[in-house]
């Protein structure tokens, strides 16, 4: 368990499992229950071809014969009252595979269930508690219509999206979902994962890796920049001058790269994508935030990681994830500790008030 | 400032421009919708001869449409950077500037004022 700190902290990465899948079918309209039935504890949502050689999730949680994190309790009592989380984000686990299942029917009906399922099991037991609005992207206009159904609901403060895609979200098939966040005045989060599952493209751009050291360190990162690019690159937000993106869980390291890079070919190239009139770098600062877990390690270089990200526009683009209950954890105390200290409200807290804003329904200082 | 000789307006019209040394430096002159201009040949990016590049209708559009955007632009042979060939300015970056000069024809001549 963390040591209790003295902060207040806004966590855009908890992650809910589903603890009891006889109860979550309840929330699953009838005629449709016995198919997820059948699927059993997976609910027909693609499984991982790689997987963590020990456990996805960190080994110190107490389970009490169920998954980590399956009740508000246990997050409660390991996550929000230890670490000073004013607000906790609640962000589908394996649940988020929903938009890379073969059937966008069951896909949708899951998305609709697991909304439900947090509304009613989750933030009506916590009021610390806000949550993610999970959407079937492999059908955008019926994702739109559950984004707009469900922003009715203020708690629910982003539309959620997984990394694995089989193609990037700037795609204009996409739109849909990005028009109905923003008309609803919600970011919508990309979570790495699911590369290469179900209908998604493979991890890392050069076909399918061995082992999940390999998918871990580069699916998540390479369809995180896959995504960032093709948004920038399509113009999604000159469509969208209100859109905001946060990108969950992706690393940030390879930020200042990936951006430099895009610019300059962006100078180079720009008979190829003629409606983009400034660069990439600059709409990024406006338009998209990230997560900070995992936050890299740098062997004592933290000073050179926090310059690079800097000249990327940290620290007004960094937002503070926990990623709790997983293994790659990272604590707010921990967090606090590295970050440069003028960063640290804006990361821990700032930020993500102002993203989120005034559905999180907290009094401005 | 004196009008220095860069080449015939023959050689202009086959060639697209004509390039002369001219006190150390290249200078171009590049035809734009029937005007000439003249443009220092290195471009302020890497060193690029400028002049070798093409002059082009900048494109522009809302997102997903191609649209011509009524602004000629001389692109770099290298990177394909764009310069508005009248006042030198590189559209896309603000920091960079070429040296743009006067030029005319004159009896079958091509002159820069430099």
């Amino acid at each position: 368990m963390a040591c209790t700190i003295f902060l207040t902290v806004i966590d855009c990465d908890i992650h809910p499992q589903i603890g009891d899948v006889e109860e979550f079918l309840g929330y699953v309209e009838p005629a449709q229950r016995e198919w997820f039935r059948a699927q059993g504890a997976s609910l027909g949502i693609p499984g991982y071809s790689w997987v963590h050689p020990s456990s996805w999730f960190r080994a110190d949680i107490e389970q009490n014969g169920k998954p980590p994190a399956s009740d508000v309790e246990t997050v409660r009592r390991e996550l929000l009252d230890p670490s000073g989380t004013q607000v906790g984000v609640l962000n589908g686990d394996d649940a988020v595979l929903v938009s890379l299942m073969p059937s966008p029917y069951r896909a949708a009906e899951l998305a609709k269930a697991h909304n439900e399922w947090l509304r009613e099991r989750w933030l009506a037991e916590e009021t610390r508690l806000r949550a993610s609005i999970l959407c079937p992207a492999q059908d955008p206009q019926a994702a739109a219509t559950e984004i707009r159904r469900m922003a009715e609901d203020e708690r629910f403060v982003q539309v959620l999206l997984c990394g694995g895609a089989d193609r990037p979200y700037g795609e204009p098939r996409y739109l849909p979902i990005f028009e109905a966040a923003a008309e609803c005045g919600l970011p919508v989060a990309i979570h790495s994962g699911g590369e290469g599952m179900g209908i998604a493209a493979p991890p890392g751009g050069a076909g399918p890796v061995t082992f999940y050291i390999e998918w871990h360190t580069l699916g998540s990162a390479c369809s995180t920049m896959s995504h960032l690019v093709s948004l920038l690159c399509h113009g999604t937000f000159e469509r969208l001058p209100g859109l905001k993106v946060l990108l969950i869980e992706g690393g940030i390291a390879w930020l200042p790269g990936i951006l430099w890079r895009l610019d300059t070919n962006w100078r180079a190239l720009r008979s190829d994508t003629p409606w983009l009139e400034r660069k990439p770098s600059e709409v990024a600062r406006e338009h998209v935030r990230f997560s900070t877990q995992p936050l890299e390690h740098t062997d004592g270089k933290d000073e050179t990681l926090f310059e690079m990200l800097e000249a990327a526009g940290a620290p007004d683009n960094l937002c503070f994830a926990s990623d709790y209950p997983h293994w790659d954890f990272d604590d707010p105390g921990f967090m606090l500790k590295r970050l440069p200290e003028a960063w640290r409200d804006k990361v821990l807290h700032d930020n993500a008030a102002e993203l989120y804003g005034e559905r999180l329904g907290l009094a401005r200082a | 400032m004196s009008w220095e000789d860069v080449g015939s307006v023959a050689d202009l019209e086959r060639e697209g421009r004509v390039i002369a040394r001219i006190g150390g430096r290249e200078v171009g002159v590049v035809a734009v919708n029937g005007e000439l201009r003249g443009v220092r040949n290195r471009c302020p990016h890497h060193g690029g001869p400028l002049c070798l590049g093409t002059v082009r209708e900048r494109l522009a559009g809302e997102p997903g449409r191609y649209a011509f955007g009524n602004a000629n632009v001389l692109r770099c042979p290298w990177h394909g950077w764009e310069f508005d060939p009248a006042t030198g300015q590189c559209l896309d970056e603000e920091s960079m500037r070429v040296a743009v000069y006067p030029a005319k024809a004159e009896g079958g001549r091509i002159l820069v004022d430099i």
